[in-house]
């Protein structure tokens, strides 16, 4: 089996010295705290440590790290990015609620934003000041997006939105939401949405917490009942939604997500040897696993290196990435819940749970292969 | 955590996998792998050797092709299966002096995990007029005899193989190593080209008025036959670039190929199970090469 090790990015000075400075700064900034006790902080505690941390990523100096420096990023590349990601789980740091700001909102604005969004929001939330959710999935739009009934209707100098999102990740903590809102009814599928920026404590905004299947509540459903919000808090033209919309999703699957879950998979797999090495039943599956997990790993890096010449590589690559992270977690959960060790009873059976989600999130894993399928290899709709 | 290996292949690699895919491609222009898989090469030795390829793997001082460049050539050839000893005479040039005194191709008489323990050995390309097998790679010793008498291999039909018992091989760990990692990535390649016969079979087949390729249970599978032919490829990158654990990953590099493999004699329906579609060809391939990487897992 091989173990992770330390032996950062050989090779590449410019990419060693900023591993280092990440390492180092990792070692003092992570609270003790969180790295010794999460599991007795109170929800309260947790959270709070959670929003510090959005702050001390500023400080530091990595926030923004693959994000253009014109926009207050670090102007590094997706290598940075990774290793950044994958440094920060080694170090057990704290997944602050700025993600789906940096990740979706920031990379939108840039991209389709009015030079008043771009200086209104980008600076607060790369600081960590200004948290998002997303306002995507409806209880009757969930792969089929484009069915969303959230509707935005014109009233004077802006709009009111009404209608219901759910699996608003972070939206307890949130000071805005992007949301994908009909404004056309009368138009055809995929030219009838437009997507807004709107704020979480504007009235008519309420949520409910959504508890799931593990027991862990991290996600809401969001109501918007005739909220207000300004045309300049409107992305893009009115119909623009969609494109946007699909933009940011190509957004989410990136690298830096797998790069965190493959420290995770690899620190439940590296518990799974410890505690089930030596049985013969379960020599086979654990072999296959550290195979896959390895190979994710270096996949990781593979796409890494073929991003730079992009093209048709590229592309096949970075579309099995999060099947492949996801499938694979699901399995090591599994075998690790049906190992049965009673001192590892509690971690597997949440593990367990927890994994259902990822194969569902940010695209069911059904919806991935219909995007392998249709716009890697060119087969028909 | 070393998150950033170099995965890409040297100058090397890049350089020669170009040249011999555009001389695959050109000899192989609007054909199958049905036309000569059994047939006579649309290529000959000869083209092979006046440029100097026999030899890209060959290593002087340390310096030359890396395993990862023979990697990225050996994919290349994956994909169409020239009945030519290529892959074979580029390892045994490189581990094998008394091969490089030999200016035509080379082999040599392999353990593979369905012969038994006994003397008998597989000579991929024994039927190949004009070959030597040699008796030892990595080392200086091994001599190059002239192919002795055995039985047609029935299973990789490209490669020509001959069942002997009455001379092998001897293998250094090196040499053992590199031949499984090459065998997984020639593999490689014969599942990429799977795939790509697959798809474009599924854009043209027509059936319920439509192409299968829109359905979403085809769509899926020729989805999942991507998945194993990325997660093959990259773990046969991590198998030339480390030591440890190789023989192990060659196994599972394999067993992917034969994942996508077998998706896409599904998606090709009753034509995929004939003999003539071809597709057999680049199977056959595979589960020798299984069974060749599972043989040399016995070598020191």
């Amino acid at each position: 089996m091989t173990t992770v090790n330390n032996d950062v990015c050989a090779g590449d000075a410019d990419l060693s010295d900023f591993a280092l400075r990440a390492e180092e700064w990792l070692q003092t900034a992570v609270p003790v705290e969180w790295r010794e006790s999460r599991g007795a902080l109170s929800g309260e505690e947790s959270d709070a440590i959670r929003r510090e941390w959005d702050l001390q990523l500023w400080r530091g100096g990595f926030a923004g790290i693959a994000f253009p420096k014109d926009f207050g990023g670090q102007g590094l590349g997706l290598a940075e990015d990774v290793i950044f990601h994958v440094l920060a789980a080694k170090a057990q740091a704290p997944d602050g609620f700025s993600r789906v700001g940096k990740t979706l909102v920031a990379p939108m604005v840039v991209r389709s934003g009015t030079d008043w969004q771009k200086e209104r929001y980008l600076p607060p939330l790369l600081r960590g000041e200004e948290l998002w959710c997303q306002g995507f999935s409806e209880p009757d739009a969930g792969s089929d997006l484009a069915g969303v009934r959230t509707r935005a209707v014109r009233d004077g100098d802006g709009y009111r939105i009404t209608g219901r999102k759910t699996w608003t990740t972070f939206a307890q903590h949130a000071d805005r939401i992007f949301v994908l809102a009909v404004t056309d009814p009368d138009a055809p599928r995929y030219k009838n949405l437009s997507m807004f920026l709107v704020d979480m404590r504007a009235p008519g905004v309420s949520i409910n917490d959504i508890r799931q299947i593990s027991g862990a509540i991290h996600f809401a459903e969001t109501h918007f009942d005739g909220v207000f919000v300004a045309e300049r808090d409107r992305v893009g033209n009115e119909g623009d939604g969609w494109k946007i919309a699909m933009e940011l999703l190509g957004d989410e699957r990136g690298g830096s997500e797998a790069a965190a879950r493959y420290v995770e998979i690899r620190s439940d797999l590296d518990l799974l040897f410890r505690t089930c090495g030596d049985r013969p039943e379960l020599a086979n599956a654990l072999q296959e696993l550290d195979e896959r997990t390895e190979t994710l790993r270096w996949h990781l890096a593979k796409v890494i290196d073929l991003e730079g010449m992009g093209g048709e590589a590229f592309a096949r690559a970075v579309s099995v990435l999060k099947v492949l992270w996801s499938e694979l977690w699901q399995v090591v959960a599994r075998v690790g819940f049906e190992a049965h060790v009673p001192a590892d009873r509690e971690h597997w059976r949440y593990q367990f749970f927890e994994s259902k989600a990822v194969s569902i999130y940010s695209g069911t894993n059904e919806i991935q292969r219909n995007l392998i399928s249709e716009r890697v290899l060119g087969l028909p709709r | 955590m070393n998150v950033l290996i170099d995965t890409k292949a040297g100058e090397i690699g890049e350089l020669a996998s170009e040249a011999i895919s555009d001389i695959i491609e050109r000899a192989t222009a609007g054909t199958s792998i049905t036309a000569y898989a059994e047939g006579e090469s649309p290529l000959s030795w000869n083209a092979l050797e006046e440029g100097g390829w026999d030899l890209v793997g060959i290593l002087d001082d340390g310096e030359g092709a890396q395993l990862r460049d023979i990697v990225a050539i050996a994919q290349v050839w994956g994909t169409r299966l020239i009945p030519l000893p290529y892959l074979e005479t580029v390892i045994a040039k490189r581990h094998s002096e008394i091969a490089r005194s030999w200016d035509g191709p080379v082999s040599f008489a392999l353990p593979t995990s369905t012969l038994g323990p006994g003397k008998q050995r597989y000579v991929p390309f024994g039927q190949f007029a004009g070959l030597r097998v040699v008796t030892a790679l990595g080392g200086d010793s091994g001599q190059l005899i002239e192919i002795p008498e055995g039985r047609p291999a029935g299973l990789d039909l490209c490669a020509r193989g001959l069942e002997v018992d009455v001379i092998l091989t001897d293998f250094s760990e090196t040499a053992a190593r590199e031949l499984a990692v090459v065998y997984a990535a020639s593999s490689v390649g014969a599942a990429r080209r799977m795939l790509e016969l697959g798809v474009t079979f599924a854009k043209e087949r027509q059936q319920f008025g439509r192409p299968i390729g829109s359905f979403q249970a085809v769509k899926h599978h020729l989805a999942d036959a991507l998945i194993a032919v990325e997660e093959a490829d990259t773990a046969v990158i991590r198998a030339s670039r480390t030591t440890e654990g190789v023989r192990q990953t060659t196994e599972f590099v394999v067993k992917r190929c034969i994942d996508a493999a077998e998706l896409v004699l599904q998606v090709h329906g009753a034509l995929g199970f004939t003999w003539e579609m071809g597709l057999h060809y680049y199977l056959r391939h595979m589960l020798t090469a299984q069974e060749i990487v599972g043989g040399l897992r016995n070598c020191p």
